[in-house]
């Protein structure tokens, strides 16, 4: 079942005279890992806000064709009513963070909704669980690392217990020790809860194993939409300035000088399985 | 950014830490009232009572465990306090209708601490309340959300804010800016450089704000929850009832026949 679907999405912000989005068709399955990616200003961020309503209903501007999220028409249900189903992450943690102690930043979305204190107390203790920060409750966000702040924002959506997660460049203000965490958690998620994850991210050596469903935009229009094997294998993919996994990259170097491996790895350990079947057949 | 310094709130745990935000302005209302009472005229001063009000304070510092921090607002407030001493002792004297010495001096002392009694009454208030537990009390005093939202918010980006003053300093340094030059008029503008960034970053940061609190379901509902609510407990019951008992030993002091100054007690 689609979770999320857009059919022939067209969008200019109020302030913009290209247009941010050209018809973009895409269809999310729930339970899926989406990996969204593709060059900077190619509509990536322009996409995410679309799931949640804060275009067209913050940025204003006029938003063509159909966005269906969770069976909701984002045209005729406000963000409020979205941020139910669908949570946000954005890309610079200190920015949304708003409160003086972690618990009650994780605390806020519920608030919002009015969540009695009983419950709200239970879900605020499972998300930061979930996301293994139990340890940081009391702490103040800027005491905090840019990592520990990143998990915050996600156990702070987590809380409010979407069935989408939406994840705008998470990892980009952190070091790859950390974005590695950032994956591990997220993927957790969507493995053991069963949420539909859309993760847009440049740094496809640690996202791509995750990834089920890979979508590559450039110029506000969707180019490649599919599997990831198949996705990163293409020659086109990396003319297009993606970064692919470097065993992928190795992949496609290796059958340019007539070397075939069984399949497309994605990871450095499935790159070393193949090369070892391929070095003990010779 | 020393100036931010005194802002950034410490989490620090303390049975004055703990009493409601609510019972202690509650206290340093009183505390201002009876402070207010008391000083006297200038051939009768009050200062007897200013010292007992300056003495009873201290307990709650060192309850509070907040003895440094306290030092140094008191410390801050040297300077207004000697000037108002200096003035009240100038034009008393040059208005000359003083019977001794000793009563003008006494005066001038009980004016200068009758100020220094209210600063620290308001310095312990603020040192001991974390800037959450207040939000949380505007709150429950029905002050509209958003404006304990915005309070609570402009005291979180302080340390964040100041982070970036100190980035932006140092990459205008960086490309010869020099803050340190020229007179005073010149050393105002030198600020510029470092306010246009700063503003910007701030409008685009509140932007991203903006956002993040409306996909975290920004005004969904009318009647917000909380995840912290306020109650009084028995401490703080008791700190009321000692506030009311010392405002009326204070009205009821205040009916007796004036008191007299020390000058007088102590036959000087």
């Amino acid at each position: 079942m689609a979770v999320i679907e857009t059919k022939g999405l067209t969008y200019t912000y109020p302030s913009g005279t290209k247009r941010a989005l050209e018809d973009v068709s895409i269809t999310i399955e729930r339970g899926e890992f989406v990996v969204l990616t593709g060059p900077s200003g190619c509509g990536k961020t322009t996409l995410c806000r679309c799931f949640n309503g804060l275009v067209p209903h913050f940025y204003g501007g006029k938003l063509e064709g159909n966005v269906l999220v969770t069976g909701l028409n984002v045209h005729e249900h406000s963000i409020y009513e979205l941020a139910r189903h669908v949570g946000l992450v954005f890309q610079n943690p200190e920015n949304q963070l708003f409160a003086l102690s972690v618990e009650k930043d994780v605390a806020f979305g519920l608030e919002n909704l009015g969540v009695p204190r009983d419950e709200m107390k239970k879900r605020v203790d499972w998300a930061l669980q979930t996301t293994d920060i139990e340890d940081l409750r009391e702490r103040a966000p800027h005491e905090l690392s840019g990592g520990q702040q990143q998990r915050v924002a996600i156990a702070s959506v987590l809380a409010m217990q979407p069935n989408v997660m939406v994840l705008d460049e998470p990892t980009s203000f952190l070091d790859p020790l950390g974005a590695q965490r950032i994956f591990e958690v997220i993927n957790e998620l969507n493995k053991n809860l069963g949420i539909t994850v859309v993760l847009v991210e440049h740094r496809l050596d640690l996202a791509a194993r995750y990834a089920d469903h890979v979508i590559i935009m450039d110029e506000g229009r969707v180019m490649l939409d599919g599997k990831p094997r198949e996705i990163f294998g293409l020659e086109k993919t990396r003319l297009m300035g993606i970064g692919i996994p470097k065993s992928t990259r190795l992949y496609q170097v290796l059958e340019k000088s007539g070397v075939h491996l069984s399949k497309v790895p994605i990871t450095s350990e499935e790159a070393t399985q193949i090369l070892k079947e391929v070095l003990n057949r010779d | 950014m020393s100036v931010f310094e005194g802002l950034r709130f410490r989490r620090v745990s303390s049975p004055i830490h703990r009493l409601d935000p609510r019972v202690k302005f509650f206290y340093v209302c009183v505390l201002f009232v009876i402070t207010i009472m008391f000083g006297g005229t200038i051939n009768n001063p009050e200062l007897l009572p200013l010292i007992v009000l300056f003495f009873i304070q201290i307990p709650f510092v060192l309850a509070a465990g907040v003895k440094r921090e306290w030092a140094r607002s008191m410390r801050g407030a040297a300077f207004l306090v000697a000037f108002i001493f200096a003035f009240n002792f100038i034009f008393r004297y040059i208005y000359g209708n003083y019977e001794s010495f000793a009563l003008l001096l006494e005066y001038s002392f009980a004016m200068a601490l009758r100020f220094l009694v209210l600063v620290e009454s308001f310095s312990i208030f603020f040192l001991t309340t974390s800037p959450d537990h207040l939000g949380l009390a505007l709150e429950q005093t029905h002050v509209p959300y958003e404006f304990c939202f915005a309070f609570t918010t402009a005291v979180r980006f302080v340390p964040v804010l100041a982070e970036e003053a100190q980035t932006i300093m140092d990459a205008q340094k960086a490309r010869g800016l020099e803050l340190e030059r020229g007179n005073f008029i010149k050393r105002i503008k030198n600020y510029i450089p470092l306010l246009i960034p700063l503003i910007v970053n701030a409008i685009r940061r509140s932007l991203e704000l903006a956002e993040a609190m409306e996909s975290r379901a920004w005004g969904a509902t009318e009647k917000r929850t909380n995840l912290y609510v306020l109650t009084l407990k028995n401490s703080d019951y008791i700190l009321v009832v000692l506030s009311v008992l010392m405002l009326i030993l204070a009205v009821y002091v205040r009916l007796l026949p004036p008191i007299p100054p020390l000058t007088v007690l102590l036959h000087i």
